[in-house]
């Protein structure tokens, strides 16, 4: 790997967390329209960190990174429809793509959350990616990472995940909603 | 902010690709019809709002990644197969802050071979 190393392209990103890292030119991930409210920051690498979990570091603003789990974490149950001819990542129906679930961590463990509603898609072909809102009852922007009625005491699993059960939206109890047909 | 009164049935052009339709007025309630290309991403104010201050308080992460530590040693989570986070990896080592184990000390099960062949696949810039 060292050998490889020297000869593609490489480019230094500084990371407030991380210091500052070399890395290959071609593990950037470019979210052309950056992330909702954050629209200006649309270059990124990802590192691993202990998993499940890894970092969405950004490269145009040091000290911006995000947390990340592989949305195939939440298992079958987890369903959402990826965007197929999305001009942003040109996302084909034969194309790879990852599912990136960006967790709040909060300062206790137990209520460090994931935000199911607004995946970022990543196109594994050409590392394009697009955060989409999925407008649906079931899906929660704090789906707690602790399970929270485990009967051999309080462990960390994506086993509380339960289609239609969504505690943080209040959007639902209003009588304005999102329809197709 | 343009305004523009409509009656139900009549509707209003935003460029060629787009045309929103006021389908039926119920009380205080509006319902509106939006024709438009299916790339094009339409999401109620308050949906997009809730979104844009979650990311807010995700970013909000400081250096502490002592939770992040613990909810990782004991995970129970549900991806037999391989990680496609792993397959955008950099194989670089990372610590965080106070006292997180570099990711090199702990190996992502099988991924190896693949994250190689994915570095050295050459990137496609459609600038």
């Amino acid at each position: 790997m060292s050998e490889e190393h020297s000869e593609d392209p490489t480019i230094v990103v500084k990371s407030s967390r991380f210091g500052d890292l070399t890395v290959p030119a071609d593990s950037v991930i470019e979210l052309p329209t950056g992330l909702i409210g954050f629209s200006r920051t649309q270059r990124f690498i990802m590192l691993e960190h202990k998993p499940p979990f890894s970092w969405l570091q950004s490269i145009d603003e040091p000290e911006l990174a995000f947390v990340i789990v592989d949305g195939g974490e939440f298992g079958e149950e987890y369903v959402v429809e990826p965007p197929f001819g999305d001009k942003d990542i040109d996302l084909q129906e034969d194309d790879d793509f990852a599912v990136l679930v960006i967790i709040t961590v909060r300062p206790d463990p137990k209520e460090t959350t994931a935000n199911l509603k607004a995946p970022v898609f990543v196109n594994l072909r050409n590392k394009k990616g697009v955060q989409i809102i999925f407008d649906h009852p079931a899906l929660s922007t704090r789906f707690p990472l602790w399970a929270q009625d485990s009967q051999e005491g309080q462990e960390p699993s994506a086993d509380s995940l339960q289609v239609g059960v969504d505690a943080s939206s209040a959007s639902e109890n209003d009588s304005s909603s999102t329809e197709q047909d | 902010m343009l305004i523009l009164t409509r009656k139900p049935g009549e509707s209003v052009y935003l460029g060629d690709n787009v045309k929103i339709t006021v389908v039926e007025i119920k009380g205080h309630q509006i319902r509106l019809g939006i024709d438009a290309p299916r790339d094009l991403r339409i999401y109620r104010e308050e949906i997009y709002e809730q979104i844009r201050e979650e990311n807010r308080q995700a970013a909000d992460t400081g250096t502490t990644s002592q939770g992040l530590d613990r909810l990782s040693s004991t995970w129970k989570g549900k991806s037999g197969g391989t990680s496609k986070v792993g397959k955008l990896s950099t194989s670089v080592p990372v610590e965080a802050g106070d006292g997180a184990k570099s990711s090199e000390e702990h190996k992502p099960t099988g991924d190896r071979a693949e994250k190689s062949d994915v570095v050295a696949r050459r990137k496609k810039r459609s600038e």
